[in-house]
């Protein structure tokens, strides 16, 4: 039963082609930067970095369930950011692997990304040919779907592992079970934004601001994580750095609330419009 | 099989039976999952209201994410400062528990801000009160799903191969999955339509119209959580603690690594005779119950 999602095509104040370029810039840019200053000054200080990164991507994929799930796709949100993700973790495992095999450690995100583009497009294909979803916006929103799991999935493992090497990942992220909690909480972080909103008044910046915000939270979840795989100092700086972006998004996100209510009231009886 | 991995396999049904009745009751109290839409068509037909509406995600995804975090936090908490379990994962359950009231709250303050036009209000009041008491549950369930984890990985004969948590993630999408569709029945077919006969089923012109009053003054999500305990909850921990317990009992009698095929047919087995069980208990309420009185035979659709 879809549960009032927004009209065919929300409107929207912020392009989905601008959000896509900072996205994807800036996922890209900041993994590479943090894996760099990481790899330069010999330290994992900078994990957080890469940490930031997964943000921008999530954003993105936060983007792209909107736009997909505004076409009266209620119940189908999380499970198209469970899907982000699966196909995410597939396509960061194979680049990462097809990188270390070719020599190029460092080629990995773009070949992951690359992948997971062409394969969420695919996917999208299949969704709306075969399976005859008949969305039109549904390649399109499933290869950004792919890339921003593939995005998060990947600074996400490098602020646990602090490396981007196939065999520091598999030790640090996926042995440890690690794994778990990046999947989890970053399928919420694209998914849950839309969902969390979801109604007829749904507003693109709201979600967008709500999607930082758990990004934040999962920040603070592999910061958690990261104190065990990299030592005290960086974990918590990335633990610290993930609750100062919640905080403040998360005031955001109430400011955005109140604006966006038709009352927020303190306590009260139903409005008089419904006694 | 020796008495302590038995004591050990009890003591995760006993857990899992906990963990199944707080999960189901922590969703019933935010309206989460199913009997969310209901909460959720109320204002748009006109009917405003002061329940909790927690829409994160379906309940799998959710119990899974707070399952996860009690466990990343309880195994950082050993592997790296070799705390004791037991308060590893009452420090990691803590976690789990703020994460849930993160999302509780902004999904009810999301939900809500999305139907302005059809004046929803948000009652700061129902977010005091109401968050919190999901919170508990919240941790109650993370808690016993941790250490459902903690106990496969590191405390059975033979140990998990999978780290914990991966197990606690894999639990938590069960009992998600379990609470979803055992307990949330009795939450959105009999709480939320308590006015209509018992059994009616949900015609879908009375989509929306839930029951918005109590005994005196307004419904709330706390008294859905005293009439959810009666049976959804209970019923949902007899589920999740029986998945666990009989899971664990077939690969703790029979050696998983030598006896593998018995496991697997003990496991086969236990399905035939729930698969029959489920039949009969149908046949005979359809048989007790009769049809509804109003029923006047299929509708062609």
């Amino acid at each position: 039963m879809s549960v009032g999602g927004g009209a065919g095509g929300a409107p929207s104040a912020i392009d989905a082609k601008k959000l896509r370029i900072y996205g994807l810039v800036g996922s890209v840019v900041g993994i590479y930067l943090a894996a760099i200053l990481n790899s330069a000054l010999n330290t994992t200080l900078f994990s957080f970095v890469g940490a930031v990164a997964s943000i921008f991507a999530v954003v993105m994929g936060a983007n792209a369930v909107r736009r997909v799930c505004g076409y009266g796709i209620g119940t189908g949100v999380p499970s198209i950011g469970m899907l982000a993700l699966g196909m995410g973790i597939i396509a960061t495992m194979f680049g990462l692997s097809v990188a270390e095999a070719m020599g190029f450690g460092l080629l990995g995100p773009i070949i992951a990304l690359v992948y997971a583009m062409v394969f969420g497009y695919i996917i999208g294909v299949i969704a709306n040919k075969v399976i005859k979803f008949n969305i039109p916006v549904m390649e399109e929103g499933n290869a950004d779907l792919s890339a921003a799991g593939t995005m998060a999935i990947l600074g996400w493992s490098f602020a646990i592992s602090g490396s981007l090497s196939y065999d520091a990942i598999v030790t640090n992220v996926l042995m440890t079970g690690y794994i778990a909690i990046i999947f989890i909480a970053g399928g919420l972080a694209i998914l849950h934004p839309f969902n969390a909103c979801l109604g007829p008044d749904e507003k693109q910046d709201r979600t967008l601001v709500n999607g930082i915000m758990i990004g934040g939270l999962a920040m603070v979840a592999t910061g958690i994580a990261a104190i065990s795989t990299q030592g005290l100092a960086s974990g918590l700086l990335l633990t610290v750095i993930g609750f100062i972006v919640w905080y403040y998004f998360f005031m955001w996100y109430y400011r955005l609330t109140k604006r966006d209510a038709s009352a927020v009231v303190g306590t009260g009886l139903l409005p008089p419009s419904a006694q | 099989m020796d008495a302590f991995s038995m004591g050990l396999v009890a003591a995760m049904g006993a857990l899992a039976t906990v963990a199944g009745a707080s999960e189901d009751i922590e969703s019933d109290i935010g309206s989460q999952s199913n009997p969310n839409s209901q909460v959720q068509l109320a204002a748009q037909v006109g009917n405003p209201h002061r329940i909790y509406n927690k829409a994160i995600s379906g309940e799998p995804p959710a119990n899974a994410l707070w399952a996860a975090t009690a466990a990343i936090v309880a195994y950082m908490l050993i592997t790296a400062f070799q705390m004791p379990a037991f308060s590893a994962l009452v420090i990691g359950a803590s976690v789990a528990a703020l994460f849930n009231g993160v999302f509780s709250m902004s999904s009810y303050f999301g939900r809500n801000a999305s139907q302005a036009r059809f004046n929803q209000w948000i009652y700061l009041d129902i977010v005091r009160y109401t968050t919190p008491s999901i919170m508990a549950h919240a941790w109650i369930t993370s808690f016993c799903i941790a250490t459902i984890s903690y106990i496969m990985a590191y405390m059975l004969p033979t140990p998990h191969p999978f780290p914990m948590p991966i197990i606690a993630l894999i639990w938590g999408l069960a009992v998600g999955a379990i609470g979803s569709s055992v307990g949330d029945i009795h939450y959105g077919g009999e709480r939320e339509f308590q006015n209509r006969a018992f059994g009616c089923g949900l015609n879908t012109m009375l989509s929306g119209n839930i029951v918005r009053k109590a005994e005196a003054g307004l419904r709330n999500s706390v008294d859905n959580a005293w009439f959810c305990t009666k049976f959804g909850g209970p019923a949902t921990g007899m589920g999740f603690g029986l998945t666990v317990f009989l899971d664990n009992w077939r690969s703790t009698v029979f050696d998983p690594v030598t006896q593998a095929p018995y496991a697997i047919a003990m496991g086969i087995f236990f399905i035939i005779v729930m698969t029959l069980y489920a039949n009969y208990v149908e046949k005979s309420a359809r048989r007790k119950y009769g049809p509804y009185p109003e029923y006047k035979g299929d509708v062609a659709a």
